[in-house]
């Protein structure tokens, strides 16, 4: 009982915790921040893929906008998103609450990328009427981000990924200072993120710190993602293989013999075990069953 | 032979044969049997569809009804090896009706379970590509295993009875004279046939132990080895057995009243022998109620999680009235009423024994239904229909046509063969 009643205090001063952090004040948009403005146009196509990701990663909680199917259970309430006091933010206001995060809200920062982003954006603007989109921001020249240059080294023996970003600045491709670089290693389930996210130095360079006991493969290699955003070149996104874990083997667990593996593969225990007790038992019955043959013979032939 | 065996042969002897009432009798029983098996020829058109089985409650009627076939099925077992092997006397006039319950039960209980499954064309399926770790494929060896050894258990210890009928019913129709005449095999009541059949019945009953805890305790495990609420024990198998032995105790008390009432045998099924399996009754039914403070009291105690919803329903939800009027009027009060002696008499007995089937039966239901209706996961967005079950008019006729298959098995073997076994009665009325 004593175990019940801690468990409850427990949970009850989390629930308060949750609750204070719902009540707490209004969710701070730094200024420019709330400035920002979406450079793509919110057309059909872009709503049509901001509902899909809104399915996929909002819906869960927020319930579709407008239906009210939002869970009323968790503290602080997740808004229905197509009620006023979300739709009169402005669009960057939205964006850097999907982009950061807070609380049980979690963070999109890694697993959306910034059209994504927008894109949700775009599709819960489809439920305000008077809606109208602001100027665009200027968009990336495609040129510029092509530029871009990613040169990653990796040291295998310090466990350190050193990565060079250079872009063409002016007259020739430089190293690009004040661009934010995130390294995630990819697994089954969304990406894991790497050391924290770096912003480049005057030289172009930042330096992540790798785990020295992540499992990779059967030789070590594992799958890594390095994300890089600058305000002038845009974001992009390249994968690289490095020998940077732990060398990995894992038989599939449907290899062996065991419980859970098909009829074939069925513990030997198991099988020895059911005929011998199934031989047995039918070994003393067909025996049974011939001897009445025996009293039929017998019967025949009394001096048998 | 003396005057007395004489008489005895001859009264064990006079219900056998094919008379009006038994026609009449078996004439209703086909009858409703093929109301059922109307009912079941729209489950295979339409599917399990027509049944009140949905995604949650998978195991409805049918399942709780072969639980109950099989348990049934276990009272041969005891009557026949336990107090046989232990040389009970007073217990072996009864062996071959407990004998025949256990084999029209066993061998029906098979066809239960393909009463549950939407594509029965895919039953042999089971024995092409069955995993030897399924506990189900466990269960069909056994069930089939126990039907064997129940016919033999039936048949060997009866042939000196059927060569009796060979000899003595002249006037029953040709095809029967022939039936007794094979399956007679020529006994000659020789002592070496005689030294056949007794190491025969010997190694069956010894066998037969095993095999009956086997079966029962298997059918147990297709609950137990899962993680649910109200099947997750590691009591499951002796709580199984031990409330096999109390619906078939009360199988076999019916049986016995009705035989005695229908064929006259008030001389050979005695009041004493009434009083005798009344307290026999008790003694299973108490055991069965130590198992079942063992299984909800302890659960009840620990209230965990999962347990607490389940428990709440059977004891205060929506199970309630059911579950407390088994547990009382299916056991406690059964028991408390035959420790009277004049409750144990042929009539109180019967109406008790009545009680404790039923009692027996949605206890099954009991153990089956509530723990489908509490997954793990909260139940959402679902129709009523899949929330709460309840057995569709179809699904109960396909559930009664089992029972009256059995009925019409002890019927056909009751009016075939002796139901006492002669040379046993006799040996009694010497002594």
């Amino acid at each position: 009982m004593r175990i019940i009643e801690r468990k409850r205090v427990i949970l009850f001063s989390t629930l308060l915790l949750f609750a204070i952090a719902g009540r707490a004040e209004e969710w701070q948009v730094p200024a420019d921040k709330e400035k920002r403005t979406s450079p793509y146009l919110f057309d059909e196509q872009m709503r049509k893929k901001g509902e899909d990701i809104f399915k996929r990663s909002c819906a869960s909680c927020h319930g579709m906008p407008g239906q009210g199917n939002n869970i009323r259970s968790l503290v602080p309430i997740p808004p229905d998103l197509a009620e006023k006091k979300v739709q009169q933010q402005s669009d960057g206001a939205i964006f850097y609450k999907i982009t950061v995060g807070r609380g049980a809200m979690p963070s999109f920062k890694n697993s959306l990328t910034e059209q994504e982003r927008w894109q949700v954006v775009a599709f819960l603007r489809s439920f305000n009427k008077d809606y109208v989109q602001p100027p665009l921001a200027r968009l990336v020249d495609s040129a510029k981000l092509r530029s871009v240059k990613v040169i990653p080294t990796f040291d295998t023996v310090q466990h350190k990924v050193v990565v060079l970003i250079k872009a063409f600045q002016k007259t020739d491709t430089l190293p690009l200072s004040e661009a934010e670089v995130s390294l995630f290693v990819q697994r089954y389930f969304g990406n894991l993120p790497i050391d924290s996210v770096r912003t480049t130095s005057q030289n172009g360079l930042v330096t992540f710190n790798f785990p020295t006991n992540l499992p990779g493969d059967s030789v070590g290699n594992v799958q890594l993602i390095v994300k890089v955003n600058h305000e002038m070149f845009g974001e992009l996104e390249k994968t690289y293989t490095a020998k940077l874990g732990v060398p990995t083997i894992k038989p599939p667990l449907t290899e062996k013999n065991a419980m859970w593996n098909v009829g074939k593969k069925a513990p030997r225990w198991l099988i020895i075990s059911y005929l011998l007790v199934v031989g047995t038992i039918w070994f003393f019955l067909i025996r049974i069953i011939l001897s009445i043959r025996k009293i039929k013979q017998t019967g025949k032939n009394p001096k048998l | 032979m003396n005057v007395a065996n004489e008489k005895v042969i001859n009264d064990l002897l006079r219900p056998i044969g094919y008379g009006k009432g038994f026609l009449i009798w078996m004439s209703f029983l086909t009858a409703a049997l093929v109301a059922c098996l109307y009912a079941y020829v729209i489950q295979l058109k339409v599917g399990l569809g027509v049944t009140g089985l949905r995604d949650y409650v998978s195991w409805g009627i049918y399942i709780a009804n072969f639980v109950f076939f099989v348990a049934t099925s276990l009272i041969g077992m005891l009557i026949s090896a336990v107090l046989g092997l232990t040389q009970i006397k007073w217990a072996s006039p009864l062996a071959r009706i407990a004998e025949i319950i256990s084999l029209a039960f066993a061998a029906v209980a098979g066809l239960v379970i393909i009463s549950d499954m939407g594509r029965p064309d895919r039953f042999l399926y089971l024995f092409f590509y069955g995993r030897i770790q399924s506990p189900i494929i466990w269960d069909v060896t056994v069930v089939t295993t126990y039907v064997v050894i129940s016919t033999l258990l039936l048949y060997l210890p009866m042939i000196p009875d059927i060569a009796l009928c060979r000899d003595r019913l002249t006037h029953v129709p040709k095809w029967q004279r022939k039936l007794y005449e094979i399956l007679s095999v020529n006994w000659q009541n020789s002592e070496n046939q005689q030294r056949i059949i007794r190491q025969g019945v010997k190694t069956l009953l010894i066998l037969i132990i095993p095999v009956a805890l086997a079966i029962h305790t298997v059918t147990s495990w297709l609950f137990a080895v899962t993680h649910r609420p109200g099947w997750d024990s590691t009591i499951f198998g002796p709580y199984f057995v031990t409330g096999a032995f109390v619906s078939g105790t009360a199988a076999v008390i019916i049986a016995m009243y009705v035989f005695r009432k229908i064929y006259h045998l008030e001389q050979y099924i005695t009041v004493d022998l009434f009083d005798k399996i009344g307290k026999l009754l008790v003694l299973v039914s108490l055991v069965y109620l130590y198992f079942n403070i063992n299984e909800y009291l302890v659960p009840v105690y620990k209230l965990k999680h999962a347990d607490a919803a389940h428990l709440h329903e059977l004891f205060q939800g929506r199970f309630a009235v059911l579950y407390w009027s088994v547990q009382l009027g299916g056991l406690l009060l059964p028991i408390i009423l035959l420790l009277f002696k004049p409750m144990r008499k042929p009539l109180p007995l019967l109406i008790v024994a009545i009680f404790v089937i039923i009692g027996a039966w949605f206890k099954r239901y009991l153990i089956v239904i509530p723990t489908m209706q509490h997954p793990f996961l909260p139940i959402q967005n679902v129709p009523i229909e899949y929330q709460i079950y309840k057995p569709t008019l179809i699904e109960i006729a396909i559930t009664i046509a089992p029972i009256i298959l059995v009925l019409m098995i002890i019927t056909v073997l009751s009016k075939t063969f002796p139901v006492l076994p002669i040379q046993e009665v006799e040996s009694h009325e010497d002594n």
